[in-house]
């Protein structure tokens, strides 16, 4: 059978939405909100199918297409010198980060369903854009492709924080725009260098080309474009120091798009990383692996103990994420299976965490208009059902056993033991300061007193139970069954494992 | 029926899961669904216990998680101290769901409750049939789960919700000396499997100071779970939670859980003289340390909260002085007794209302069933001869006697006094004299609270005779049969270490029966001569004031640090670079005059610069 049609259907599946939300009306809430949310099915069955297609022990590689796309031609010749394809494909890596963007768009148009309160013709329209770059990113199969669905993402992101976000959205919607366009250019730079250099961009035949020592890149060059990478999906990541504008926008954009935001786009930075410069770049990789291991420390820490003191439960969880994402940096410095593959595992249980997260926030604040944790309190009472799973997203965050995070954080930790225990040792302070700052958080807000105005708020309710419900039981079922990533991830692993010569 | 314990945690689980999704419907129907379920534990593990009598131990395994070439894999395993363990734990959680069902009637949550009781026992009964170190951390974080939640139960109550978050961070403190313990391990037996670290250690394939290091920080877990000194202060805490919790985690099963780690792992420790070492002198620091607060606690609850960190330093003493055996039987008739004194306690406070002993008194008459329950657990935990802690205690006795440890043997014998004189002070206060507080409805509690207790007082008797002198220590030499390394079944002592032990334990009785029942020596004396003394116990050596002021003040500081860090400079990096940016823009825009004239000289400039280059380097440019 022919699947070379799957990937480019579920990649653009939801411009079917886009074409249908512009010629509605603008004021046909529901229909416009039903017409979103059924706009991110498409992309959601194709990608569980092409999970089952794998689990069925098919290959993954029947995905694969290419076709020419744009060719540039010397004056006199015949062939073309610098050719472009279009060329989309899935590795089992590939794969998962495809079923969660699937998964968390879905969930995210719920959410916005719930939460979102003016134009929302326009807002499911952007959404959907958005959508469709991320799918494009993680299935793209060159840096030329990549590159311009990454710049798809930025568009969408900016107006959706910009417009439909809290008191200072504009102020978060450009430092967004200036940080992650800084990023991009630098990243421009770095795949113009490597298409000039190497005449592809294609990743697997990069790959392939910089393991041959004969490549027509001194490894200085090669050095300074992996430093030009991190600094580039560093940005997105985010690492220390370039992290403060994902800080304006977990507060200052709408709940709908931090799910978005902080289950999905952190996780390019993460995508990237490892498929460029660990892939791409493995012996540089290996050169700065103390470094890359220091930094994702001080971001564990940093963002641990920054996250202890906030008042505003929303700037807890966006220091919680820098934290967490220092855990994808430390199993990646690792350099071993372990290492990388809790680092993958990281990347995919922070999405969920943190759009189950988010999402509670966007319900405590539809209700209680704050999220200020002094403000709140003795929630329990009012909410006994979101508390709950507040509490339990909380543990899940803070790495208990049976739920996802842990296995991705033991991984992490396990594999860096193996190289560099002492910068683990100091690692592990971040596993108390995470269980500290999150206890503070989460019971400063459903434990304790019940503030007056609050103990008649209402519970979950009707569809607000569909994201909190599938979330939680995806990160149970990592927690308790995690063949469901790492059997997928082991092609992927061994690959990069050969690329770093083990 | 041993291939099949699995199933053993999995019926509370399902009670877990039951009473999560339909408890609110079944209201107080909720208590049945826990009691069916964790009897049926119970009886699985009698079934289980009594086939491992006979049986060898059986262990299976699967694949878990698969990490390249590492394969990880979860199972379980029953051995003799699993057994024993499991037995312990699904039978106190069972007369603990008995005991609730009356406790707890009318509250609110009470489903909620059972819920709660029904995943901390999974997650106890999962801890102890683990056959590989990485199951028993996922058990043991989520029995800390079950711990915190129970704390924390009455969680609109301020102190509830402080004592559940200390109890959890101040074992996670502990538990990630577990995390890192556990993974050094690996890495040097490239295996979590508790038979193959033994077998590596044996080999010699790990260097001496390897397993040192590790043995030392998997202690330092159980230095957290089981409330040993320096991170006792969490446990004093948990009395927050209700009686019945206390009773089941915070005397019986969990905070055992420590104890039962470094059993499992004793041939490791055995390994390291200096792990064995560090382990004695912190069961017998904590044993003296807790039990010298426990003479001025006013609050019942806290009193027996005391003499459990206390008690547990016992068994780790035990441990640490190799006495694998001691150790083990302590945990047991511990369990026992000491459910029993908390579950009497609860029962007197479900009576009187209040906690504070200082407006008790003269309870005896009125409590017919509690205050001779009671009696019995205040016998058996001072080492009365007979009863169950008194063979036990002996047994740790000899053990720090015989393993040359001659100062901590001094230690244990003064905790014992202290111990008995601290419990009958209790006893004394609360059932004896005149009523000091308002007790105008006492009344018994309901069958379904004094059975549960008349069971553990039977218990709390007669669990001391599997392993005596006198009659042959059948339960010592059962949990060491094919297992030489852990030493042998019973330890001959001297006869005048039992004398000893007699003669404190009776000191203690008789110095708090003249102070609180003749009153013929002041009650206050020892705070009227020694004002200092008494005042630093009350304030529990002022190791809570110590944390505040400095590790939480760190913590504090450095965070406030931090956002220094990140206010100004990283935010003084952003300016600089929204700087560059806005300066790029206003040079360009600066270009854009809209003057005819500069365009024209630039243009002109440019012209007259190319001309030159172009003579310079004679017509082309290479």
């Amino acid at each position: 059978m022919n699947l070379q049609w799957v990937l480019s259907i579920l990649v653009f599946s939801p411009l079917l939405g886009i074409i249908v939300l512009a010629f509605m009306p603008k004021m046909e809430e529901k229909a416009i909100k039903l017409v979103g949310f059924l706009a991110t099915l498409p992309p959601l069955f194709l990608a569980l199918a092409a999970y089952l297609h794998f689990q069925w022990g098919k290959d993954l590689a029947d995905f694969a297409v290419s076709k020419d796309w744009i060719q540039f031609r010397g004056m006199n010749v015949q062939e073309p010198i610098y050719s472009v394809y279009y060329e989309l494909g899935l590795s089992g890596f590939q794969l998962l980060l495809v079923v969660l963007t699937a998964i968390v768009a879905t969930l995210s148009a719920i959410a916005a369903a719930r939460f979102v309160k003016k134009e929302w013709k326009g807002y499911f329209m952007l959404f959907l854009l958005l959508e469709i770059g991320m799918l494009g990113v993680f299935t793209a199969e060159n840096l030329i492709l990549f590159f311009i669905f990454f710049e798809v993402t930025l568009i969408p992101t900016f107006f959706l924080i910009g417009k439909w976000g809290y008191f200072e959205k504009e102020k978060a919607a450009y430092s967004f725009l200036i940080y992650n366009g800084l990023g991009s250019a630098v990243l421009l730079i770095v795949i113009m260098i490597l298409f000039a250099k190497t005449g592809t961009t294609n990743i697997d035949l990069l790959t392939q080309i910089m393991a041959d020592p004969s490549a027509p890149l001194s490894s200085d060059l090669k050095l300074g474009l992996l430093i030009a990478l991190l600094i580039a999906f560093g940005v997105k990541l985010p690492i220390f120091p370039l992290h403060s504008w994902m800080l304006k926008v977990h507060v200052q954009a709408p709940p709908s798009v931090v799910m978005i935001h902080s289950g999905i786009l952190l996780k390019i930075g993460a995508y990237g990383l490892i498929r460029f410069g660990m892939g791409i770049f493995p012996e540089q990789f290996e050169t700065l692996s103390v470094l890359i291991a220091v930094l994702g420390v001080i971001n564990l820490l940093y963002g641990a103990f920054l996250a202890f003191i906030q008042a505003d439960f929303k700037m807890v969880l966006a220091y919680s994420s820098i934290s967490h994402m220092g855990i994808v940096l430390i199993g990646l410095a690792a350099m071993n299976e372990a290492g990388v593959q809790g680092a993958i595992f990281q990347v995919v249980s922070h999405g969920l965490i943190s759009a189950l997260l988010f999402f509670l926030v966007g319900v405590l604040y539809e209700r209680t208009d704050t999220s200020l944790i002094e403000n709140l309190g003795g929630m329990a009472k009012g909410m006994p059902i979101a508390a709950g799973f507040l509490l339990a997203g909380g543990m899940a965050s803070l790495g208990l056993p049976g739920m996802s995070g842990f296995v991705s954080e033991f991984m992490a930790f396990l594999g860096l033991f193996k190289e560099l225990p002492w910068i683990a040792a100091v690692g592990t302070i971040g596993i108390i300061m995470t269980a500290a700052y999150l206890l503070r958080a989460v019971l400063g807000i459903t434990y304790g007193k019940a503030h007056r105005e609050f103990t008649g708020v209402l519970d979950l309710k009707g569809v607000e139970f569909v994201p909190v419900v599938v979330l939680m039981a995806l990160i149970v079922l990592i927690g308790v069954y995690p063949s469901v990533l790492s059997s997928p991830l082991q092609t992927t692993l061994e690959t990069i494992m050969l690329g770093l010569g083990g | 029926m041993m291939e099949n314990a699995w199933l053993i945690p999995l019926f509370p689980l399902l009670s877990f899961l039951i009473l999560l999704l339909f408890g609110k419907r079944l209201k107080e129907a909720s208590a049945y669904v826990g009691i069916l379920l964790t009897l049926a534990s119970l009886i699985y593990s009698i079934l289980v216990l009594f086939e491992r009598f006979s049986e060898p131990t059986y262990s299976t395994k699967f694949d878990w998680l698969t990490i390249g070439d590492l394969h990880l894999t979860a199972g379980f395993e029953v051995n003799q101290l699993n057994a024993l363990m499991l037995f312990i734990v699904s039978l106190v959680s069972f007369l603990v769901h008995t005991y609730s069902k009356g406790y707890m009637h009318g509250d609110e949550r009470f489903p909620v409750f059972y819920a709660y009781l029904g995943l901390f026992t999974f997650a106890m009964l999962g801890l102890v049939i683990s056959p590989n170190l990485l199951q028993t951390y996922i058990f043991w974080e989520l029995v800390g789960v079950g711990s915190f939640l129970l704390i924390g139960f009455y969680y609109y109550k301020e102190e509830a919700k402080a004592a559940a978050k200390k109890a959890f961070i101040m074992t996670r403190i502990g538990d990630v000396g577990l995390f890192i313990g556990m993974i050094l391990l690996f890495w040097q037996t490239k295996s979590f499997e508790y038979s193959e670290i033994f077998s590596a250690v044996e080999a010699g394939a790990v260097s001496q100071t390897m397993i040192t290091l590790t043995a030392i920080l998997i202690f330092i877990g159980a230095v957290g779970k089981s409330g040993q000194f320096p991170l006792h202060t969490w446990l004093p805490d948990a009395m927050e939670g209700p009686t019945p919790v206390s009773a089941l985690i915070h005397a019986a099963t969990m905070v055992a859980a420590g104890v039962y780690l470094v059993a499992a792992l004793f041939p490791l420790f055995l390994a390291s003289k200096t792990a064995l070492l560090t382990i004695a002198i912190i069961g017998a620091v904590t044993a003296i340390f807790a039990a010298s607060i426990g003479i001025v606690q006013t609050d019942i609850k806290r009193v027996l909260a005391y003499s459990t960190v206390s008690q547990l330093g016992y068994m780790m003493l035990a441990l640490g002085t190799a006495g694998y055996v001691a150790g083990v039987f302590h945990l047991m008739t511990h369990a026992f007794f000491k459910a029993l004194l908390f579950l009497a306690a609860g029962s007197v406070i479900h009576a009187v209302h209040t906690q504070n002993i200082e407006e008790m008194g003269g309870l005896w008459k009125k409590l017919k069933l509690t205050g001779p329950l009671f009696l019995i657990g205040t016998l058996a935990i001072s080492g009365v001869p007979g009863l169950s802690g008194f063979f036990s205690k002996d047994e740790i006795l000899i053990a720090a006697w015989e393993g040359g440890h001659p100062v901590l043997f001094l230690l244990a014998l003064i905790a014992a006094f202290m111990t008995a004189f601290y419990m009958f002070r209790l006893f004394f206060m609360v059932f004896t004299g005149e009523a000091r507080g308002n007790q105008k409805h006492v009344h018994e509690s309901p069958n379904n609270m004094t059975y549960p207790m008349i069971l553990l007082g039977i218990l709390a008797v007669i669990a001391g005779y599997v392993n005596t002198p006198w009659f042959g220590s059948f339960l010592g030499d059962w949990l060491v049969d094919g297992n030489p390394a852990l030493g042998h079944g019973h330890i001959e002592g001297p006869i005048w270490i039992m004398i000893a032990a007699t003669v404190v334990s009776l000191a203690g009785i008789y110095l708090a029966y003249l102070m609180y029942y003749k009153r013929t020596i002041a009650r206050n004396w020892l705070s009227g001569t020694g004002d200092t003394l008494h005042t630093i116990l009350l304030n529990k050596y002022y190791v809570d004031e110590f944390y505040q002021m400095t590790v939480v003040a760190a913590t504090k500081a450095i965070s406030y640090l931090l956002r220094f860090i990140d206010v100004f400079v990283v935010e003084g990096l952003v300016k600089g670079v929204v700087g560059i940016v806005q300066g790029l823009g206003k040079t360009g825009s600066k270009m854009q005059t809209g003057q005819v004239q500069t365009y024209g000289a630039v243009a002109f400039i440019g012209l007259a610069l190319l001309a030159v280059i172009f003579a310079l380097t004679g017509g082309y440019l290479r």
